[in-house]
């Protein structure tokens, strides 16, 4: 049987697959359908310094392929998680990587130096609008993410710091490479594609949000091809998803560079993927001679 | 709740775009009155579609939906001996107390399925009314399984089956005749259940009303599912409902 394990940021995973942030709440749930320990980790709801209600409903639509999202971030809050919920995921055995966003450098920060030592690791979600900035999100340029990811990485002293990075921008190398100059410790992408879905009946978008984020295998191309490019313009390592459902899923983006991938609207279609394509990356492996998972990461050969 | 591998043992069009569903599963599930499944149509490429489970007898499950987008088309199609992927049961599910003994049951559309699985579960316990409402004589249903309720008032929005009104409206009916429950169990539209909401309210009736979300995951994890309390929090649809005290959501 190959050897599944990968390290990340210093961590070490029992495999690579690690469930995405918003799908996945923060296990509980699936911890009644199989044993969440089996997961490389666990990447939280996204966390805010309060608790934030949300988005009004409909928060998902659907369309070929794909799902669109519009949750607007509904969270406990990072202190009622450190509360109640920690030391659970914790104690479950799978790397515990908590998710954050805020809305202002000083909120990131905050939020970070309350996680340091705590969690496992810190994936700082960027897609976020700067609310001192006309609200352009964080994550578009890359003098912002370079901003962001230094002042969350100031605020972490012995948790690796791992920064999503959103799709929707001009260049996502130049994006990946200024969370590594920042101080990133890892980057992590794709976060959703910014959609719209109208229902045609009544001319109005099916989300209440009107636009929402784009998940789900329609996507996987896209993404693929992000994480190869960010791979190619950093030297810490890359976490890879979007549209991931089964194991050579995961072995594509593997090859394209990334160490680990997540795994999220999979959970939805079925909530039993995670596990599944953990078995079948063993069994693709074990077909394919490979020793160890590791092995497969930046493998590609370019035509 | 588990994610079971089903056979299709049957599936038949029972009334205008209405399907009846019935699944075998690899063992003997204990669902609730009220509670749902979520089935899969479409493999990695559709969300699954949940459905209130009507029937549930030995390893067999049955629901009944109606043909409406490409998830239902695609569970239309399918023929006995087929297999499909269903999560279950999900959701707290419709629980009487020994104490309620006059049960009134509103449904209307699809929302009359739910109400099945509460006769099933309780007809023989209860003296329950059943005043259930439907589009035309063509979207008539489920009568056999209705008719074990101790009073069933069927109704039709054109008047082409059962007096020309809504559920809600019968229910008001025997409610003027003097038949007064303990209780009243709703499922349907949202403007059926707000105008309930009404009636109960003014003749001061407990009630409790299933309600119907898009879902993401189902089982209370990704929050996509939310309606609004009374107390101004949000509460999941799959998770803590879909069975809510009338007096505690915003319909
Ligand atoms: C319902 C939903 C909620 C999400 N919430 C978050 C979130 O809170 N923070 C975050 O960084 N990403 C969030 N995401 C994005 C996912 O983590 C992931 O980046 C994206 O869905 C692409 O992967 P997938 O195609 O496997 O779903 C969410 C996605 C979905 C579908
Ligand atoms: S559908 Fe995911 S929480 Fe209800």
């Amino acid at each position: 049987m190959a050897d599944l394990s990968v390290e990340l940021c210093g961590v070490k995973l029992k495999n690579p697959v690690i469930a995405a942030s918003g799908t996945f709440g923060f296990g509980r749930e699936f911890d009644e359908l199989y044993d969440i320990g089996v997961l490389g980790g666990v990447s939280t709801k996204g966390l805010t310094p309060r608790p934030r209600q949300g988005n009004p409903v409909p928060r998902i639509a659907e369309a070929r392929g794909v799902i669109l999202n519009a949750v607007g971030l509904q969270n406990p809050g990072v202190e009622h998680f450190i509360e109640n919920d920690l030391a659970w995921l914790k104690g479950k055995g799978t790397a515990v990587i908590a998710n954050v966003a805020g809305s202002t450098l000083e909120e990131y920060a905050g939020i970070c130096a309350r996680l340091d030592g705590l969690a496992d690791i810190v994936e700082l979600n960027i897609s976020c609008p700067n609310v001192k900035r006309g609200g352009m999100a964080f994550g578009i340029r890359p003098e912002s993410v370079r901003e962001v990811t230094a002042a969350a990485k100031a605020a972490l002293k012995s948790t690796p710091l791992m920064v999503k990075l959103s799709p929707n921008v001009e260049s996502i190398a130049a994006n990946a490479a200024a969370a590594e100059e920042g101080g990133a410790d890892a980057v992590s992408l794709v976060n959703t594609f910014t959609g719209m879905a109208i229902d045609v009946e009544r001319r109005r978008p099916v989300l209440a949000n009107n636009t929402g984020g784009v998940s789900g295998a329609g996507i996987r191309p896209i993404a693929v091809r992000m994480v190869f490019e960010a791979a190619q313009a950093v030297h810490i390592p890359v976490v890879g998803m979007g549209g991931i459902t089964c194991a050579e899923d995961a072995v594509e983006f593997l090859l394209a560079g990334a160490a680990a991938v997540q795994v999220g609207t999979a959970n939805f279609t079925d909530p039993m993927a995670c596990p599944k394509i953990i078995e079948g990356l063993g069994r693709w492996c074990d077909a394919h001679g490979v020793r160890k998972v590791s092995e497969l990461t930046g493998a590609l050969r370019l035509n | 709740m588990k994610d079971y591998r089903a056979v299709v043992q049957a599936n038949r069009e029972i009334a205008e775009g209405i399907f009846e569903l019935t699944l075998s599963l690899p063992e003997e599930v204990k669902v609730r009155a009220g509670q749902f499944a979520e089935i899969s149509a479409g493999g990695a490429h559709l969300l699954r579609r949940p459905f209130a489970v009507c029937k549930a007898e030995g390893k067999e499950i049955t629901v009944c939906f109606q043909r409406r987008g490409e998830g239902t088309r695609l569970l239309a199609s399918t023929g006995a001996g087929e297999r499909l992927n269903v999560l279950l049961p999900l959701g707290n599910g419709f629980y009487l107390r020994e104490e309620e003994k006059k049960i009134a049951l509103v449904g209307g559309g699809v929302g009359i399925f739910p109400m099945i699985s509460v006769l099933r579960e309780y007809a023989e316990k209860k003296e329950i009314s059943a005043y259930i409402g439907f589009r035309s004589a063509s979207a008539v249903c489920g009568l056999e399984e209705l008719n074990r309720a101790s009073r069933l008032v069927a109704v039709t929005d054109d008047g082409s089956y059962g007096e020309k009104m809504n559920a809600v409206q019968a229910f008001e009916g025997d409610l003027r005749r003097g038949l007064r429950p303990d209780v009243a169990l709703a499922c349907g539209p949202l403007p059926m259940l707000r105008a309930l909401k009404g009636v109960l309210e003014r003749e001061k009736i407990p009630g409790f009303v299933s309600l119907e979300e898009r879902m993401g995951c189902g089982i209370g994890a990704c929050l996509v599912c939310v309606c609004n309390l009374t107390n101004g929090e949000h509460a999941r649809v799959c998770r803590d409902g879909p069975v809510f005290a009338v007096g505690d959501v915003e319909l």
